[in-house]
């Protein structure tokens, strides 16, 4: 159950109020979750989780420190808030406070996020829920691996100048991975209206990619015209934001972005951007330093068009913050986490159409992208569904393919963009998503392939 | 936890006895993570950070039930009971298979880090003194970009009891660093890490291990080595005899050995998420993984080790196990239930990433044992190879067969002698055809243990400290390559 704006908001309020430090920001991120992970038949994990965790940061004269609690509590805040001091007070002048404690001018984005039919659902429905989609495998012959989540989180920020924030979240997602005498289909769902989860869908898509998947076979290895499904594009797209687009890796010069604003660096079917407002994603309408997120186009039209800033980068920069801080104790600095991948002009079914002999992916596995980070050279491998595709149609399944791939160079040869999008996350964190269509490429580089 | 706190932990699992579960466990953590970072001579980041909280999870009609909050007063404490009875009921209705597991002995137990200096009592200024001289000598030339230097120091407090009669009280301090340098010119950009790349290395040790880590003296060095490396020849594709260094050989032994060896895993339990894996138990005692020299064991015993401990997260007592004995694959890490399922007793590696998360099937110190030589007598007897050196990248496959690693730094090996430096260097194999081709492993004392911050794993994720030790250690006919664009 939600603890509630006021409770949360007035607790924080107070330990603001109370600190001797010039500035003073709080962060709150609490929730409840419940997992259920599934596999030979059995439920083997049935978890709830009941978190809590507050960020303060506080400067004074001139420096900065930062402290962390698990509980709302006066006594265990005032504790929190004393450790920041005494961290700042021997940080020496280095630190350069740049967070806001007072309101932001512009306005934060209005969203709904929170579906109470999501978190209210009952356990036992689940539980049957599970029930009948093992049936359901079972009747095909094949097994069924998978978890679900439900959850709810809050997130508050307050800063002793009178900046207030607060949002309520709710999560639910379905993961299934069918077997099959060796071979695997996968499916996913997440959104934050429970609603929108179609669990028979899922089960069909895992089901038939499953099917399909059967009696894989060895390929020789080289470059191939791949058409990449929304969970495979997702995993790339992450890879990038977490390379490149961020300022921190701009300064550091690892960013492909780097010196190349304005320039050209994928095709001009691509267009990335970043937006916590778009309900589509899982939106975060601010982030936790209480900035409103902006929408910030990443790529357009293939042109490397900006990248994400925190309150720390943006003074380095002189520019405002994009509203992408990551919490206080981190200092990965800010990251791009609500992507948005612009669709296409091309119906779904109609890419696989378009290739005369290539590979159609579903998903990757442990993709790796710090090889040449100013290329985007990325490597990783195919998981649960790769299949040979000749005239348009499958011709069979192939044993799961290891990539080796500039990122760039593979984004700069596509041929189409699928019409539709899907929403891909994982429900277990909830804060972060990308929006992608499918891509047909013309060219992916293979150089290894599993047993 | 005083004592007073500590007996209403008791209270309720005496309380879970009198409902009725089959069993139950309760674990109070508290932990603490201090971090520090000073790059490019500037204090970037420092932060405290401390969480507490309680997991109680139970055995009732032969399902589990898990529930965890932050809160454990009295009132909290009754509803994450209640919580986690709900949670099995829920489940248990649906009429499910009842989960079966092996009782151990109760045990009233505590265990301390040994250590020589509280890092958590060592004055912030001297730190940051310590991180600021050494950055000082990273970012002493007009290539180096970013210098890092950083330090960070865990305390975790646990107390465990549980209805077999078990009361485990135990503090685990860990301290451990890193000094990275970017260095740049014109488009290239390289970077050298020490001890370990992209993470700290942890030692469960006191302040001590961060002073012997000597970041002043070994700043040089990688300061140096970054820069000759945006000159270096690409390291040439093929196949080479190479030889790994222990701070890339400690990420092999993660990927392609620690990970297959979890029984859950291996049963199945992990496919929605990380993975299966090829070690399969009908391999068991039958399957050669490596060659001869092969030797990897699973100790949660090994002083400094993070994956080191009194007991595991279900009451079980640290052991040292070994996992591939001349090659062979003949146990796994496993936990009560897991171990249960194939005949066997846990290797005890059940280990939950703090209060709020399940215990799951960890790695514990996972290492190749020492062979013989020193690694100066390695390099004379290979005529033509690759030596490779600290983990730059890393990716396996879901079965852990196909892997590819990067690493920061390659030295050429012509007629038994150290050559040129090449840069970005990777290798890739296949996992057993790869310790099969094993060819050396050098002695005691070239052996190093490491610590890893950063094993994720589960749903929700997990993160775990393991431990990894090895010498370097050679391997025939490798496909090698570098990251040039493709």
């Amino acid at each position: 159950m939600l603890l509630g704006e006021s409770r949360i908001v007035d607790a924080l309020r107070q330990a603001a109020k109370d600190s001797p430090a010039d500035e003073t920001l709080l962060a709150v991120q609490r929730g409840g979750q419940t997992t259920l992970r599934f596999a030979n038949g059995r439920i083997h994990q049935n978890l709830h989780e009941e978190d809590l965790t507050v960020w303060v940061k506080v400067a004074c004269a001139g420096r900065a420190g930062v402290a962390t609690t698990s509980s709302l509590r006066q006594e265990s805040l005032a504790k929190a808030v004393e450790s920041a001091m005494a961290i700042a007070r021997l940080s020496g002048k280095h630190i350069v406070p740049a967070f806001h404690t007072a309101p932001h001018t512009h306005p934060t984005p209005k969203v709904t996020t929170y579906f109470p039919a999501t978190v209210h659902r009952p356990l036992t429905e689940i539980v049957q829920m599970i029930r009948r989609l093992w049936d359901l495998a079972k009747k095909k012959g094949t097994d069924l691996a998978g978890s679900s989540v439900i959850g709810e989180n809050e997130l508050a920020v307050v800063g002793s100048r009178g900046l207030v924030q607060y949002q309520p979240f709710s999560i639910g997602g379905l993961r299934l991975v069918a077997t099959q005498e060796g071979t695997s289909g996968f499916a996913a769902q997440a959104f934050r209206d429970i609603e929108a989860l179609d669990e028979k869908a899922l089960l069909a898509r895992a089901l038939d990619f499953c099917r399909k998947n059967r009696d894989p076979k060895s390929i020789r290895l080289g470059r191939y015209p791949v058409l990449l499904e929304p969970e495979a594009v997702a995993e790339l797209v992450e890879w990038l934001a977490y390379i490149g687009f961020g300022a921190k890796q701009l300064v550091e010069r690892t960013s492909f972005m780097t010196g190349r604003i304005g320039e050209q660096i994928m095709g001009k079917l691509v267009s990335i951007t970043d937006d916590g407002s778009d309900a589509t994603g899982l939106a975060v309408p601010f982030d936790l330093e209480g900035v409103p997120k902006q929408q910030v186009a990443l790529i357009k039209e293939g042109t490397a068009a900006g990248i994400v800033y925190d309150s720390h980068y943006a003074k380095l920069y002189h520019r405002q913050s994009t509203g992408h801080a990551l919490p206080y104790d981190e200092f990965e600095g800010p990251i791009a986490t609500n992507l948005f991948v612009a669709p296409g002009a091309t119906p779904h079914a109609e890419l696989l159409k378009k290739m005369d002999r290539g590979l159609w992916i579903t998903r990757f596995h442990y993709v790796n992208g710090l090889l040449n980070t100013q290329e985007a050279l990325m490597t990783g491998l195919t998981r649960d569904g790769t299949f040979l595709v000749e005239k348009g149609k499958v011709v069979g399944a192939v044993k799961n393919l290891r990539f080796t791939q500039s990122i760039l160079k593979a984004f700069s040869n596509i041929l189409a963009v699928s019409r539709e999008r899907s929403l891909i996350a994982d429900p277990a964190q909830g804060f972060s998503s990308a929006v992608t269509p499918a891509l047909l490429i013309k060219g992916f580089t293979f150089t290894g392939q599993t047993k | 936890m005083n004592a007073k706190s500590s007996a209403s932990l008791q209270e309720t699992i005496k309380s879970l006895k009198r409902r009725g579960v089959d069993y139950a466990d309760l674990r109070w953590v508290e932990e603490a993570h201090e971090e520090l970072v000073v790059q490019n001579l500037q204090v970037q980041h420092v932060s405290l950070s401390t969480t507490e909280g309680v997991s109680i999870r139970v055995l009732y009609h032969g399902v589990w039930g898990h529930a965890s909050s932050c809160r454990f007063d009295a009132e909290g404490l009754k509803h994450t009971a209640d919580k986690a009875i709900e949670m099995a009921k829920a489940v248990a209705l649906d009429s499910q298979a009842k989960v079966k597991f092996h009782p151990v002995h109760p045990v009233q137990a505590e265990y301390r880090t040994p250590l020589e200096v509280d890092p958590f009592q060592v004055e912030m200024q001297k730190k940051i003194d310590y991180l600021m001289w050494a950055a000082q000598v990273l970012k002493d030339h007009s290539h180096i970009r970013t210098a890092t230097a950083m330090l960070e120091f865990y305390r975790t407090r646990k107390i465990f009891c549980s209805t077999d009669g078990s009361l485990i009280d135990q503090q685990i301090i860990e301290s451990g660093g890193m000094l990275e340098a970017t260095a740049v010119l014109a488009n290239e950009v390289q970077r050298r890490s020490y001890p370990t790349a992209n993470s700290s290395s942890l030692s469960q040790a006191g302040y001590e291990y961060v002073k012997g880590l000597d970041f002043v003296g070994q700043a040089a060095r990688v300061r140096k080595e970054a820069v000759t490396l945006l000159r270096a020849k690409e390291c040439p594709a093929g196949t080479s005899t190479v030889i790994l260094m222990p701070d890339q050989l400690i990420l092999q032994l993660h990927e392609s050995c620690g990970h297959p060896v979890e029984l859950d895993r291996a049963l199945g339990l992990e496919l929605s998420f990380a993975g299966g894996s090829f070690l399969t138990p009908d391999l068991l005692n039958k399957f050669r993984y490596g060659s001869k020299l092969v030797n990897i064991t699973a100790d949660a015993t090994l002083p400094l080790g993070c994956g080191t401990f009194g007991y595991d997260d279900e009451g079980v007592p640290a052991q040292r196990v070994p996992i591939i004995r001349d090659g062979i694959f003949i146990e796994y890490l496993s936990s009560r239930e897991s171990a249960t399922q194939i005949g066997r007793a846990s290797s005890g590696a059940m280990r939950a990433d703090g209060w709020n998360a399940v215990p799951i099937v960890r790695m514990t110190n996972v290492s190749l044992e020492p062979g013989t030589g020193t690694l100066a007598e390695l390099i004379r007897d290979t005529r033509k190879g690759i030596l490779m050196a600290t983990n730059k990248s890393w990716s396996i496959d879901d079965r852990r067969l196909n892997f590819q690693f990067g690493t920061e730094i390659a030295w050429e090996i012509k007629n038994g002698r150290l050559g040129q430096v090449l840069r970005n260097p990777l290798y890739t194999g296949i996992t057993p055809e790869f310790w099969n081709s094993c060819s050396g492993v050098t002695g005691k004392g070239d052996w190093q243990l490491y610590g890893v911050p950063n094993c994720a794993k589960g749903e929700p994720v997990q993160i775990m400290h393991v431990g990894h030790g090895a010498s370097p250690a050679r391997f025939e006919k490798v496909q090698v390559g570098h990251y040039a664009s493709r």
